[in-house]
């Protein structure tokens, strides 16, 4: 019970995820939208539940244990605990009963998303750029044939996307172009079949029970 | 210069720099700023869940009359069984019907659009020739792209020893592959300095005033 | 030799240096790069300018703060693109981290429009002009939903209204008053509308993905999968140049403003790549 059920509830709503795309007729597309909007989506909508649950879990647990580090574990509870506040009281465009302005002081949802997330998200990933300046430094060696027409290829795309290509020869802009229209489309072609099939049995494979590991542990 | 005087700039930029610092060493500045970003998302991600999807498509509604949400409302409830040791295995039903109907709509979706779909695009025909804009040259671009396809497939067929024709084909197909993976590479440096700039627009811009 | 040692032992914290310095200075000093259009970004541009008066464009802003720069200076060049058209238009994403930055673009570029209005003919106004749908999850519920009905999968707006009640949408019932659906996004986004809606109810599709995706896209955009295409800093900057020479829409251009950052830093990476390269045959040969 414990396994098959849901077993067996995979192999049902496999089939009828693929059905509507062969039977077009308007009761089962209907019944198909139905089933999306009315159950499926609230269902996966309550994953939020498990999602938030667990990071609670984990930094409380932190917490309590006196883990290392365990004092940033109170930022991430009190910053999520503000912010929920703010918006599931002040709303999503600070129109419900928590105020959120005090004179032209603003901390509404928007505010508070323009001004920590984003500089946050987006200097994580700024970041990126200088540990790719050094280990294209370090590591990048034409060793080979196969890794000299890598840097190649690599150099052509990044003078000839450029302004500075179009200065250096009208051609290499169109040569940049002509390697990601040919060889690259050649290449990842020949890879994404390759993952295609390979997702598609594995889908095949997860409705059919052959593959279970989406089970977890336990009986 | 004209920097800002404005509160919310300078906590962006307060905690742009905190990132930042870990360029230098991991230090108690980024691991503020870390978990301060994940708290801050969650509290984002829980507000939109519960206004702009929770409340028109289960509790309004279900207000309304439309009693049988009650069933969704009870099967994805049950994601709350994982923090419940006894019942724990209840939350493998929410996950069997996402899962479910998730990979049945994707098998014929990925079929048609990663597999025939690109497979009408490599194979030579007319309408393949004129794809490129390039007169007779089009044709040309077809043959060496159909050729490259071919050659990059059979690189990573492993079920034969790589020689002879195999040998040959497997060798064009790796150098398809290595310019494929070097016009990767040239693309992603773009992408993360392009990251780079943004952050420093901002900080030179909205907050120092440097820049316009 | 001992120059050449010294240049193949860098500590890292000289070439965040060194890459900081390169980046910043043609930002404080700028100057202008003559930006040439490339056809993936020319077919975008025709095909929104092919949009018919009875059908809407649909733009998906699902990048988040992680992609921002690299994917809001295209979203802004569609947003005034199809303002300046009058070309109906409804935002969503398919993530909820994308939703604010969607909104930062969209009243930025209603504010460029609206103070320059002089009347209410003029304006763009919520409702008749756009729409904002703002965000459904799971992605595969506005997927496969939006091709049956728009209203269904977006029961409210971003901001709370009936989606019903907003008179731009008593027109749009589905993908088929769409004339175009234009993704922004720095993961998968484009590939899952042409995946799951292109496949099922053939709405057209256009994509302006990061520079580190792009390899992946031009596949689907060689096949007719996508519409047109834009890739990453240059690729906005090459749609903000169609839009001020074909439109003459004279607005800040962000992405067209990076290039010489963007010239100055790929040419440092090359020569640190060569520097690392000499350095490793010359020890090599030793």
């Amino acid at each position: 019970m414990k396994k098959k059920f849901p077993l067996l509830l995979v192999l049902i709503l496999g089939i009828i995820g693929i059905i509507p795309y062969y039977l077009p007729h308007s009761a089962v597309q209907n019944a198909d939208n139905f089933l999306r909007n009315d159950f499926l989506r609230i269902i996966s909508t309550f994953a939020i539940v498990l999602g938030l649950g667990s990071l609670m879990k984990v930094h409380y647990d932190k917490i309590r244990r006196h883990r290392a580090n365990f004092q940033y574990s109170y930022v991430l509870i009190i910053s999520f605990a503000i912010t929920s506040i703010i918006g599931l009281f002040g709303g999503v465009e600070g129109d419900l009963f928590l105020p959120t302005r005090i004179g032209s002081f603003q901390f509404d949802l928007q505010t508070l998303y323009t001004n920590i997330i984003v500089p946050l998200g987006s200097t994580m990933f700024a970041l990126l750029a200088f540990f790719m300046a050094s280990a294209s430094y370090r590591a990048f060696r034409a060793r080979s044939l196969e890794s000299s027409l890598l840097l190649g290829a690599a150099f052509i795309i990044m003078i000839g996307v450029l302004p500075l290509g179009d200065k250096i020869s009208p051609h290499l802009p169109s040569f940049a172009q002509w390697i990601m229209d040919i060889p690259n489309v050649a290449s990842k072609r020949g890879i994404s079949f390759g993952i295609a099939l390979g997702a598609v049995a594995t889908s095949l494979k997860i409705i059919l029970g052959i593959e279970r590991s989406w089970l977890g542990g336990g009986k | 210069m004209n920097i800002s005087f404005d509160f919310w700039i300078w906590i962006g930029a307060f905690l742009s720099l905190c990132i930042f610092s870990f360029l230098y060493k991991d230090n108690p500045f980024y691991k503020f700023a870390e978990h301060l970003f994940v708290g801050v998302t969650n509290g984002y991600f829980l507000t939109f869940t519960v206004h702009r999807v929770l409340v028109p498509n289960l509790f309004k509604p279900l207000f309304e009359g439309k009693l049988w949400l009650i069933i969704s409302f009870v099967v994805g409830a049950l994601y709350v069984a994982r923090f419940i040791p006894k019942v724990s295995w209840l939350v493998r039903i929410p996950i069997a019907i996402t899962i479910g109907y998730y990979t049945g709509a994707s098998i014929p979706a990925v079929i048609q659009t990663d597999i025939i779909r690109q497979i009408q695009g490599t194979i030579l025909t007319p309408q393949n020739f004129q794809a490129w804009h390039a007169g007779t040259m089009g044709v040309v671009w077809s043959i060496i792209l159909f050729i490259g396809v071919l050659c990059t497939l059979s690189y990573f067929y492993f079920s034969k020893e790589h020689k002879g024709v195999l040998g040959v084909t497997s060798k064009i197909g790796i150098i398809f592959i290595m310019i494929g993976f070097g016009a990767a590479f040239g693309y992603t440096v773009m992408a993360r300095i392009s990251l780079l700039i943004g952050r420093l627009q901002f900080l030179l811009g909205d907050w120092l005033g440097i820049i316009k | 030799m001992k120059l050449l040692d010294y240049l193949t032992k860098l500590d890292r914290r000289v070439i965040y240096l060194i890459l900081a310095i390169v980046v910043i200075l043609p930002l404080v000093f700028p100057s202008t790069q003559k930006v040439r259009v490339m056809t993936p970004v020319q077919r975008l541009f025709n095909t929104v300018e092919m949009i018919p008066d009875e059908k809407i464009l649909i733009i998906d802003f699902d990048y988040d703060p992680q992609t921002q720069p690299e994917l809001e200076p295209m979203a802004i060049a569609l947003l005034r693109h199809a303002f300046k058209r009058r070309i109906k238009m409804a935002a969503l994403s398919l993530y909820v981290q994308p939703l604010g930055l969607a909104k930062l673009a969209m009243d930025q570029v209603i504010e460029e429009f609206n103070s320059e209005a002089t009347t209410t003919a003029d304006s763009i106004i919520y409702g008749k002009d756009y729409v904002f749908l703002g965000w459904q999850p799971p992605p595969i519920i506005p997927l496969l939903g939006m091709g049956i009905s728009i209203s269904d999968v977006y029961k409210t707006d971003y901001y709370g209204y009936k989606t019903d009640s907003l008179p731009m949408m008593k027109n749009v019932k589905n993908f088929n008053d769409v004339g175009l659906l234009i993704s922004i996004s720095g993961a998968s986004a484009p590939l899952w509308w042409i995946t799951y809606s292109q496949t099922k109810y053939g709405v057209a599709v256009g994509a302006g993905v990061t520079a580190v995706s792009a390899s992946d896209f031009y596949a689907y955009f060689q096949t007719g999968q996508f519409s047109g295409l834009m890739i990453g800093m240059k690729g906005g900057a090459e749609y903000e140049e169609l839009i001020e020479t074909e439109l003459k829409i004279q607005q800040r251009r962000k992405a067209s403003e990076a290039l010489g950052s963007l010239t100055a830093a790929h040419i440092t990476i090359i020569i640190f790549i060569i520097i690392g390269n000499v350095g490793y045959f010359v020890r090599r040969r030793k």
